[in-house]
């Protein structure tokens, strides 16, 4: 029965980890997905703060039920050109590790699409683009109906040596 | 027998007993063996003074004896052992069979540090689960046994039984049987251990053990100093009550929202009016027991201090005597525990360089005895922490010497008393030997500044040369709230620590001159002050872009005044400090984030921040230009 149960958890193959439950997203042309385990919630944009000497993906704070959190437009983060934001575009509050602790950040995206079951045999692993392409934070892509669904690692995405800024 | 006994106190404390590898039993240890350390430490400072007072030898000898009882439990023999060893001294001395003197207390510190390394050993043994080094007590051991010895031999062979595992039955016997007179040489486990070995008589020992047990809860329960109604008290985890006052902060800007909605503004009727002004009334109520619940008295502390300065001045063969003022002053436990290494770096300076030697002192026509003073007191919301002695003082000229020798300061500036006495607050002027043993401080004092400065506090100095120095620390009352200016620039709004603000003007437009084409400055009361643009610095779109339509905002940084421009002044709110998170902790200018009224988020400016920024882009770029 304990060797049953933790199976899953302890399985080698990365394919069998990466199956489950996935929010999925928008982001210009194409869609994205990330673990619901790793959402907090989803919420329309608000007014961010903004943070002096932060990089430009990183548009300030926001005040989430008295806890200040920052919010990265992922967007900008993936090199993507700047959009106005619309009655779409949502913050997703997501829990990745931080160096000591773990802790909240939201993601702007155009926009929220739907919460998807992926098998582990839906699951491809990222082809390789040749030498000069770093996919560190694709966990793999997934295709359902015709459709091509990129699987992030969210937290290599806002790993947060990148989020801490630059230039100090 | 005496080599047999040695061989017993070298102790392990890692044994096969089931209970010392019980790791919630060891750290319930740990914790009360703390507090019975603490408290002895006070007790035997009131002996220092007054080695006549039979309540303390009595507290001290309560603490030990709980501990030893405790440790032999768990089988941590080191430390039994040498409890054992104090106990025995105190024996004697409550029997008044040894009189206390400064050598005895001495040993009875010795052994009290001795057990607070072997605690923190143990305890980072249970975080880490590496097995513990053990520090030999032997040498200890033997000063103890020294101690006692000198005072009195033939009472000290009576009181000092055998070790319990050599120990005869016969003995044992009669070491129960007169286990109501408190001698502390019958531990609980040594008594259970006799029960183990002896079946036969395991129905009259068990009796004894009971009793022991039923005196031994009192003692422990009953910090020795206490009256007979001791507070009834919980132990509650500080990171718990760290987050109720941040909530109830929280509550208390929610509150003020709702009252201040501009939906409720029009047509407030009577009844509502009423409520809603009740509910302030019982959140302001609610605010202030929460934050009372992490005020502690600062006498603690103090307490330390004095530890410190007894050791110090007999080290350095002082005297010095300490007084103490206002110990029972509350504020934040987290201000206090900040505060510990700042005020043991001060207290160190006083005592190692402030004061002189007692023949040079009673050449310079003071007493023999030098006096370090410790104050604390309430002052208009702040706490005010004053560190005075009657040493020698700070010699202006020597430290300007020095600064002028390092390069701190132009030899053609001249600097008033007070810009001086800040210089020794410079890191890097703190190495200078010469001023340290000259004029006395610098030995680090730029940390002490730091510090204070992390806890939102100011540090001043007063000093009269051959008449002494006085530090001045001035405290927020709680770290987790603070008074600000809210303050616009374009769309944004910023919190400006009130603490850290001297005046606001708004200047006129021949008071703002420009230094070669790029340094503003601005002339303020008679001084040219540097301006700072916010706005340039955060790149933000300001709502004016001359300094006479803005705000200016005089802060000081290292001594120096500096202004800072922004739009206009919104008004004053109080507000919760929050981090910004561990991802932007580390932006200079900006020391938090905090909720405004409008549920926005404001950043918590830090102005020595900023200024500090400014000067370093000034020098790289001064760099660039060479």
């Amino acid at each position: 029965m304990e060797a049953t149960l933790a199976m899953p958890v302890n399985a080698p193959q990365r394919a069998d980890q990466r199956a489950g439950k996935y929010l999925t997203f928008q982001l210009g042309n194409e869609e994205f997905a990330i673990q619901v385990l790793r959402v907090r919630e989803i919420m329309g944009v608000q007014e961010i703060t903004a943070v002096p000497q932060t990089p430009g993906y990183v548009k300030g704070v926001i005040n989430l039920r008295g806890k200040v959190i920052p919010v990265v437009d992922l967007r900008l983060k993936f090199g993507l050109a700047e959009m106005e934001y619309t009655q779409r575009t949502c913050i997703i509050v997501v829990q990745i590790q931080g160096e000591a602790d773990k802790l909240l950040i939201g993601v702007i995206v155009d926009a929220v699409s739907e919460v998807l079951t992926l098998q582990a045999s839906e699951i491809e692993d990222t082809p390789d683009f040749g030498s000069g392409v770093a996919t560190p934070y694709l966990l793999g892509m997934a295709k359902i109906k015709g459709k091509v669904k990129i699987l992030l690692d969210i937290d290599k995405v806002l790993s947060s040596q990148d989020v801490s800024g630059l230039g100090f | 027998m005496d080599s047999e006994q040695k061989a017993s106190t070298v102790g392990t404390l890692n044994s096969p007993n089931s209970l010392a590898s019980d790791p919630e039993l060891l750290n319930d240890f740990i914790v009360e063996a703390r507090e019975h350390l603490t408290n002895i430490e006070l007790q035997l400072l009131t002996l220092d003074q007054d080695p006549a007072n039979a309540e303390a030898i009595h507290a001290v000898f309560r603490g030990f004896h709980t501990i030893k009882g405790m440790a032999g439990f768990l089988d941590l023999n080191a430390i039994r052992d040498v409890s054992h060893e104090v106990e025995t001294i105190l024996d004697l001395a409550r029997n008044g069979q040894l009189a206390i003197n400064s050598d005895v207390i001495d040993a009875i510190l010795a052994s009290k540090d001795y057990l607070s390394r072997a605690l923190s050993e143990l305890d980072a043994m249970l975080q880490s689960g590496r097995s513990p080094k053990t520090e030999s007590n032997q040498a200890l051991i033997e000063i103890i046994r020294g101690v006692a010895t000198g005072g009195h031999e033939e009472s000290c062979e009576e009181a000092r039984p055998g070790m319990p595992q050599q120990e005869s039955s016969a003995v044992r016997q009669e070491m129960t049987g007169s286990s109501a007179i408190p001698e502390g040489t019958t531990g609980l486990a040594e008594l259970a251990r006799g029960v183990e070995a002896k079946p036969g008589k395991a129905v009259e020992s068990s009796k004894n053990i009971d009793v022991i047990c039923s005196t031994e809860a009192v003692e422990a329960s009953k910090p020795a100093d206490a009256p007979a109604g001791v507070a009834r008290s919980i132990k509650v985890d500080t990171a718990k009550l760290d987050y109720l006052v941040d909530m109830v902060g929280e509550m208390v800007i929610a509150q003020s929202m709702v009252r201040h909605d501009p939906d409720l503004a029009t047509g407030l009727r009577p009844r509502l009016a009423r409520n809603l002004s009740q509910l302030a009334r019982i959140t302001d109520e609610v605010q202030r027991t929460a934050m009372s619940m992490r005020m502690i008295p600062i006498g603690q502390l103090f307490q330390k201090t004095a530890r410190l300065v007894r050791d110090l001045s007999r080290k350095a063969g002082k005297q010095v005597d300490l007084e103490l003022s206002g110990e029972e002053t509350e504020l934040d436990r987290n201000i206090v525990e900040e505060l510990a290494d700042p005020l043991m770096h001060m207290v160190r300076n006083a005592v190692d360089h402030g004061i002189e030697t007692s023949e040079e002192r009673v050449r310079a026509g003071k007493p023999a005895a030098a006096k370090v003073a410790l104050k604390a007191a309430h002052q208009a919301g702040h706490i005010l922490i004053q560190i005075t002695d009657d040493g020698r003082g700070l010699d202006c000229e020597k430290i300007l010497r020095k600064a002028r020798d390092k390069g701190l300061v132009d030899a053609d500036v001249t600097l008033s008393e007070q810009e001086i006495f800040a210089l020794i607050f410079q890191p890097g002027f703190s190495t200078a030997e010469k001023i340290t043993d000259v004029s006395g401080r610098g030995v680090g004092m730029d940390v002490v500044r730091k510090h204070v400065q992390k806890l939102r506090g100011r540090i001043e100095v007063h000093s009269s040369i051959g008449h002494g120095t006085t530090f001045l620390i001035k405290l927020p009352l709680t770290l987790a709230i603070i008074d600000g200016l809210v303050v616009a620039v374009g769309n944004q709004r910023y919190i400006v620590p009130i603490f850290a603000v001297r005046e606001m003007l708004k200047p006129s437009q021949d008071a703002i001159s420009t230094i070669r084409g790029r340094e503003e400055m601005a002339l303020v009361r008679g001084a040219l002050l540097p301006l700072l643009r916010l706005h340039r610095r955060f790149g933000v779109e300001p709502k004016f872009s001359n300094p006479w339509d803005s705000l200016l905002i005089v802060s000081e940084s290292n001594g120096k005044q500096f202004c800072l421009m922004v739009d206009e002044l919104i008004g004053k709110q109080e507000v919760v400090i929050k981090s910004l998170g561990e991802a932007m902790r580390n932006i200079p200018g900006v020391a938090g984030g905090a909720i405004l009224g409008d549920g926005r988020v404001g950043l918590i400016l830090d102005l020595e921040g900023l200024f500090g920024a400014r000067m370093q882009t000034a020098a790289s770029g001064a760099q660039d230009h060479a």
